[in-house]
C-alpha cells in the first residue's frame, strides 16, 4: 500500500469513530459522560480537520494518487 | 343476620377501612420506625379483631375508635415537622454503644442490651470482630447502625484514584414481551428504535422476557428461551479500540514521513488523540 492510501485509511477510520461518538452522545443521558464524550469528538474532529490537509497536500504533490 | 354473615361482613368492612387508614399514614406507618407507629400499629389491629369477633359492640364505636387512634400518629407527625425538642422526647435518640472503637458499657446498660445482644446485632451487619468497629449508634427503631474503621470499609473507586464514568439508572422498557412507552420516552427513544435495536440482535418481542437500557442508550435483554444466547452490546469497546489503533497509525506516519512539517502535525495530533483517550475510557470500557 502507499503511503497515501495509509492516511486515507486512517481518515476513514477516524471519521467512522466520530460519528460513532457522536450518536453515542446523543443517546447517553447523563450530562457528564455526554460532555466528556462531546469533547473527545471535538478532539477527533480536529485531527480530522488536520490529516484532510495532509492529503490534500499529498495529492498535491504527487498527483498520480488522487481521488480515493 | 346468623352470627357467621355478621363476622363475615365485619371482616369485609374493617379490611377496607384499615386499607384506607394505612394508605391515608402512609410509608411511615409501615416502616414503623417510632414507638408512636409501633403502638398505633398495634392498637389499631386488636381493636379491629375485637370488633370483628365479637358482635355485640357496634361497628361505628369500632370505626371510630381506629379513626381517633390513627389520627393520633398523624398529629404528632405533623408537630415533630415543627419541633425538634418534641421529636427527641417522642421518637427518642439513637444511643452510642461503639465509640473511637470502644464499647460504651454504661450506655449498654442503659439500655439493658448484653453483650450477646450486641455481638448478635453486629453480625447482622456481618461484623465478626468488634475491633473491626470505629463507631455503632443504636437506633430508636432497635437497629443497630455500624461504621467500619476506614481500613476494614470496601475500597471504592476514589480511594484508588479511580475515574469512573458517571451513569444514570437503567430504565426497564419490555416486560414480559410488552413495550413500556413511558419509560422508554424518559430517556427520548422511540418503538422505532427498540425494534431496530431487537432486529439487530435478531429477536422477536414477544420473546423477550425484560428488557432494560442503560445510560449509554444500550438494550440488553433476557429472554422466555434461556437456551438463546444474546449477543452483549460491543459498540464502546469497539469504539475504543478503533481509538487506540487509530492513535498507533499516527506514530507510526510520524515516525515514517520525511517531511518535518507532517511528522510535527502527525506527532501533535498523536498526543492529542492519547489524552482524549486517556479521558474517554472509563466511559467506553466495560
Amino acid at each position: 500500500m502507499t503511503v497515501v492510501s495509509d492516511v486515507k485509511h486512517l481518515l476513514a477510520s477516524l471519521k467512522g469513530v466520530e460519528a460513532s461518538l457522536s450518536s453515542l452522545t446523543l443517546r447517553t443521558i447523563d450530562d457528564e459522560s455526554k460532555r466528556t464524550l462531546h469533547e473527545t469528538m471535538m478532539v477527533i474532529h480536529e485531527v480530522v480537520t488536520d490529516l484532510k490537509k495532509r492529503v490534500g497536500e499529498i495529492e498535491q504533490e504527487e498527483f498520480q494518487y488522487k481521488g480515493f | 343476620m346468623p352470627i357467621w354473615l355478621n363476622v363475615i361482613s365485619r371482616v369485609i368492612l374493617f379490611m377496607i377501612f384499615l386499607f384506607f387508614i394505612t394508605k391515608f399514614l402512609g410509608k411511615k406507618q409501615l416502616s414503623q420506625l417510632s414507638f408512636f407507629e409501633y403502638v398505633t400499629g398495634i392498637t389499631i389491629g386488636g381493636i379491629a379483631a375485637i370488633v370483628i369477633l365479637e358482635v355485640r359492640h357496634s361497628i361505628i364505636i369500632g370505626l371510630l375508635a381506629i379513626l381517633v387512634m390513627a389520627a393520633i400518629p398523624y398529629v404528632v407527625g405533623l408537630i415533630t415537622l415543627k419541633s425538634n425538642k418534641f421529636r427527641d422526647f417522642v421518637e427518642g435518640r439513637g444511643s452510642v454503644f461503639i465509640k473511637d472503637g470502644k464499647i460504651m458499657e454504661d450506655n449498654l446498660k442503659k439500655e439493658r442490651y448484653t453483650t450477646d445482644e450486641l455481638l448478635e446485632l453486629l453480625r447482622k451487619k456481618e461484623v465478626f470482630e468488634v475491633a473491626d468497629v470505629e463507631f455503632a449508634v443504636l437506633e430508636p427503631t432497635g437497629d443497630l447502625s455500624v461504621m467500619l474503621k476506614k481500613e476494614n470499609q470496601p475500597l471504592t473507586a476514589k480511594d484508588i484514584n479511580l475515574t469512573v464514568a458517571s451513569i444514570k439508572e437503567p430504565q426497564t422498557v419490555i416486560m414480559d414481551g410488552e413495550i413500556m412507552d413511558e419509560p422508554l420516552a424518559n430517556i427520548g427513544l422511540s418503538r422505532g428504535w427498540l425494534h431496530t435495536e431487537l432486529e439487530k440482535l435478531g429477536i422477536m418481542i414477544e420473546n423477550v422476557f425484560l428488557g432494560q437500557v442503560n445510560s449509554f442508550g444500550e438494550l440488553t435483554v433476557d429472554l422466555f428461551d434461556d437456551k438463546l444466547q444474546v449477543a452483549f452490546p460491543q459498540e464502546r469497546p469497539l469504539i475504543l479500540s478503533t481509538l487506540k489503533k487509530c492513535q498507533a497509525d499516527l506514530e507510526l506516519f510520524a515516525l515514517g514521513t520525511e517531511s518535518n512539517e507532517a511528522k510535527q502535525m502527525y506527532g501533535e495530533n498523536s498526543e492529542k488523540l492519547q489524552k482524549a483517550i486517556e479521558k474517554i475510557t472509563p466511559i467506553l470500557k466495560q
